[in-house]
């Protein structure tokens, strides 16, 4: 348990440095943990040392420590909240590294229900390891709050016997043990989930135990936890996002070449900031952008003057704005190759995170296109329409006789137009797609023979696997229609991908939209 | 060297003086007329006359019931050594009936050191009590159930309170009940069978006067003229204290902050955090401390949202607003494109991203619940299409803006057509 939460510890503490990633050795049985390894467990830090290596984070550091307070001084529990990487969570374990205090960790991340939430914290204060020689078993089973709270104070105080009873070799580590939990927010979305909040939030008055020490780290602020019972709100220690200054000076940390990089962070940094002010993702699109920089130089370790700068900065100009627009892919593509044509992946919609994957070379069957196109077509068109749309004549040209539109009429299409937009992607039954598919793959098939080769076999009107496959990504499950009892379904599509794939089949596309 | 180690020991006393509730309320107590004295009151003479009763403590959370409650049980036990037994139960925790009647019987096998079998099933729980109930109103010694959060075992089940009250209405039992709720109407949840066997006694805490906050601060932040600190320290200490104290600017602070929360156990956190701030080197505390301690209590976490927002989600935020200015009873992030794509066109801003960045900015607002689904049924639409609706006002958003690092003056001028 205790290499275990070391090694758990360190990982998460080395953030954007090079991370270390050790591996995990079973937990050696010879070795007996004690109180002493609830501390961090390697060299304590010095108070300077700690403020140097989180820049930007000098006033929260130094709020944190005033809060905890001197060895043995009781406290009152402290949330610290802040947006996703901003640090919370490094911050909290070094500070318990420098003040040397023993701790109890347990990410609410991690521990996805209230059962193993309680058991991880009362197996680290019982000094529990889980190894095969006890089957992987917590310490004790405990899945409802009353239970927890008996076996917490118990569990409390013969941590705190044996503190008051063992001496210290190095720093003294005080009479105090101090709980974090982290992700509180996350608890929000368990199931009776509030209960357990309110649970949390009012342990500190139920337990009565002054040698306890709260800490709470959540990603929302303490205003969306307010309810009538049980809430006492503990003191709130808040880390804002980072500014400007504070971004450069976290990415020339740990640079080899500072000077190259500061010229480079000159010119880019601020148009990213622009966008997001978020470590991690800034931190994967300047990576990428830093390697293009440095690619006219042989020699990296070079401080560039001002002329070089300059030619640098135009060498990279044309590559920002893209890669501003492509800011939040994560792209796997190799980062040293620009092979683009080489790659096959299918082409997925994701509705919930709303990542496209590198959607430009992308090879799909023409079958499978045909499928897209027919889908979007369900989606977009009113059914009553189809069949004037997809006569035998294969899709026609129906431009009306244009008249002047009157103002009523102006408005009533701007009405109707954001109600499409509200109401968004219509939903179809199986057979419409395919019928449409069929009407739209003959009109095809006669331009069929100048597709690849590769593709002559496989016939545009085939439902193949791959297809059926390709289906499941592009279509969205709606529910059964209580008239008709069938399944229905809703497209994904986005109208820029339908464009792009009906242009690379040349298939006339807007010809078949209906546009009000 | 030890000036610091003095006012650490300093801060260390202060600070357990005030994470310690009972000795907060004590000094409070000690008129004759407090709720201390008349809950005494009730509680000794049910125990040396032996009969039952029951009462409710009502008030706001942090004024202090649970506290009062324990001075006066720790000196009913210091009184009365043999002949009081305590129960207590949580409504956070025991509001289930098994938990309930699982925790009281495991509590009277530790008072009176019986062996507490964990797979003892419901009913014999509920008859173990009865019998323990039993005997000790034969032996003349009273049990008090402290039933904290009082309104959730009302509202949860009533077979609990039924029970207890039931069996204190027979002539061999004294038990006395005492719930403690925040809610004040929680009499008014009781089922009909449960509130008539209740003796509707209750003892109301309302927030403290000024001459009590005025007693309580010097009581808590001045050292005692004991031989454990230096003497010198302690009067250069109680004397700054007392400075500070009948600062007019200091008035002014405490009144503000306790126009806001006026319950004892805020004013204990605000006092907490300017205590924790105080300068160790020279060991005394001054009116910066309680400043800052204000302000950082003082939060307003949805400014602090916006003033966090990079430029492009602000610029979404700006969208929403003009389309709820016009009218537009719901909107999605399509339609937020729309108008995006308008405002660019319009006066050619600089900051015009692709579709995919902006849904990433949209996602980021929506974790930092700044703005929100307008719906939850919705769930078979993909997120484009979702109805949302933000989570801030306007004058939220302008102020946000305005004391933003660097907003782009185009963006206020938009908001404000």
């Amino acid at each position: 348990m205790t290499r275990e939460e070391n090694s758990k510890v360190t990982r998460r503490s080395a953030r954007f440095s090079s991370s270390v990633t050790p591996d995990n050795p079973e937990p050696n049985p010879s070795h007996q943990p004690t109180v002493a390894d609830l501390t961090f467990g390697e060299e304590s830090i010095t108070l300077d040392a700690l403020l140097s290596s989180f820049p930007g984070r000098r006033s929260q550091i130094l709020d944190l420590i005033r809060l905890i307070g001197p060895l043995d001084s009781p406290a009152l529990p402290v949330m610290v909240y802040g947006d996703a990487s901003t640090g919370k969570t490094s911050v909290a374990l070094q500070v318990f590294r420098h003040l040397n205090r023993p701790f109890v960790y347990s990410s609410c991340r991690t521990c996805c229900s209230p059962r193993i939430l309680f058991e991880s914290i009362l197996n680290q204060l019982l000094l529990h390891s889980k190894c095969s020689s006890n089957g992987y078993a917590s310490a004790k089973r405990c899945d409802k709050p009353s239970d927890f709270v008996n076996l917490l104070k118990e569990a409390l105080s013969s941590v705190v016997e044996t503190l008051n009873s063992t001496k210290p070799e190095r720093k003294p580590m005080g009479k105090m043990v101090y709980l974090i939990v982290d992700h509180v927010d996350l608890i929000k979305e368990w199931d009776k989930g509030t209960m357990i909040l309110q649970f949390l939030f009012s342990l500190y008055s139920v337990l009565k135990m002054p040698q306890l020490g709260i800490i709470l780290i959540s990603g929302l602020p303490p205003d969306v936890y307010y309810s009538n019972v049980g809430y006492t709100d503990p003191l709130p220690v808040y880390f804002p996002e980072y500014s400007e200054e504070e971004l450069r000076q976290i990415f020339l940390k740990n640079q080899a070449n500072k000077k190259l990089y500061s010229a480079f962070l000159d010119v880019v940094l601020r148009p990213f900031c622009r966008v997001t002010r978020r470590v991690e993702e800034l931190s994967t699109s300047l990576t990428s952008l830093f390697r293009k920089y440095c690619e006219p130089l042989d020699d990296l370790t070079i401080s560039p003057n001002e002329d070089l700068k300059r030619r640098l900065y135009s060498n990279l100009k044309p590559h920002i704005t893209s890669c501003l627009n492509e800011i939040f892919r994560i792209s796997s593509r190799p980062l040293d190759g620009d092979s683009r044509g080489e790659r096959r992946q299918k082409a997925s919609y994701s509705s919930e995170k709303g990542e496209e994957l590198e959607m430009l070379d992308f090879h799909m069957s023409t079958s499978a296109k045909y499928l897209l196109i027919a889908a979007f077509l369900a989606s977009r068109n009113p059914a009553t329409l189809d069949a004037s749309m997809f006569d035998s004549t294969g899709g026609m040209d129906n431009r009306k006789r244009k008249r002047k539109a009157s103002e009523k009429s102006m408005e009533k299409k701007e009405m109707a137009e954001q109600e499409a937009v509200m109401k968004g992607p219509g939903s179809f039954p199986l057979e419409r797609l395919l019928a449409i598919f069929q009407c739209i793959a003959s009109v095809g098939d006669s331009s069929f023979g100048e597709e690849e080769d590769e593709e002559g076999e496989d016939e545009a009107t085939g439902y193949d696997k791959e297809s059926k496959n390709m289906m499941s990504d592009i279509l969205l499950q709606v529910g059964s229609c209580p008239l008709e009892g069938s399944i229905r379904y809703r497209s994904m599509v986005s109208e820029d991908l339908s464009l792009k794939v009906a242009r690379s089949l040349s298939f006339p596309l807007s010809k078949y939209l209906y546009r009000r | 060297m030890g000036k610091e180690n003095s006012a650490e020991k300093a801060l260390n006393l202060i600070r357990g003086r005030l994470c310690d509730p009972t000795s907060v309320f004590r000094p409070l107590s000690g008129s004759s007329d407090s709720n201390f004295s008349k809950l005494k009151f009730i509680v000794s003479t049910s125990i040396t006359e032996g009969c039952n009763n029951s009462i409710l403590l009502l008030g706001p959370r942090g004024s202090g019931k649970a506290a009062v409650l324990d001075l006066v049980v720790g000196d009913l036990m210091e009184e009365y050594p043999d002949s009081v037994t305590l129960i207590r139960l949580n409504g956070l925790l025991h509001s289930e009936d098994n938990c309930a009647f699982k925790e009281i019987a495991r509590q009277l096998c530790m008072e009176h050191h019986l062996l507490f079998s964990k797979m003892a099933s419901f009913d014999e729980n509920s008859q173990f009590i009865i019998a323990m109930l039993r005997e000790c109103g034969l032996a003349h010694k009273t049990i008090i159930f402290v039933l904290d959060e009082f309104d959730m075992f009302a509202q949860a089940s009533d077979l609990l309170l039924y029970s207890l009250l039931d069996a204190m209405q027979s002539v061999t039992s004294q038990a006395v009940v005492v719930g403690i709720s925040s809610r004040l109407d929680a009499d008014q949840l009781l089922e009909k069978r449960v509130r008539s066997r209740f003796s509707h006694r209750k003892i109301l805490f309302l927030p403290p006067s000024r001459e009590e906050i005025d007693s309580l601060l010097e009581h808590l932040l001045s050292l005692p003229a004991d031989s454990s600190f230096p003497s010198g320290y302690v009067s250069q200490f109680n004397e700054k204290i007392k400075n500070i104290t009948s600062d007019t600017r200091f008035k002014d602070m405490l009144k503000t902050f306790l126009n806001a929360n006026s319950t004892v156990n805020s004013l204990l956190k605000f006092i907490f955090r300017a205590v924790s701030s105080m300068n160790l080197e020279s060991g005394l505390l001054s009116l910066e401390n309680f400043k800052t301690a204000l302000s950082s209590m003082q939060r307003q976490p949805k400014l602090e949202a916006v003033r966090d927002c990079s430029i492009l989600e602000l610029y979404v935020l700006v969208c929403m607003r003009r389309l709820e200015v016009k009218e537009q009873s719901s909107y999605n992030f399509i339609s937020v494109m729309k108008e995006y794509k308008t405002i660019h066109d319009s006066f050619q801003t600089s900051d015009y991203y692709a579709q995919n960045v902006c849904l990433r900015a949209f996602e980021h607002l929506r974790e930092r619940e700044v703005i929100c689904y307008a719906e939850n049924r919705g769930q078979s639409q993909a997120v484009e299409y979702r109805p949302m609706k933000l989570l801030i006002s306007a004058s939220e958003l302008h102020q946000g803006m305005r004391s933003h690092a660097c907003c782009p003056a185009i963006l206020l001028k938009l908001l404000d057509h």
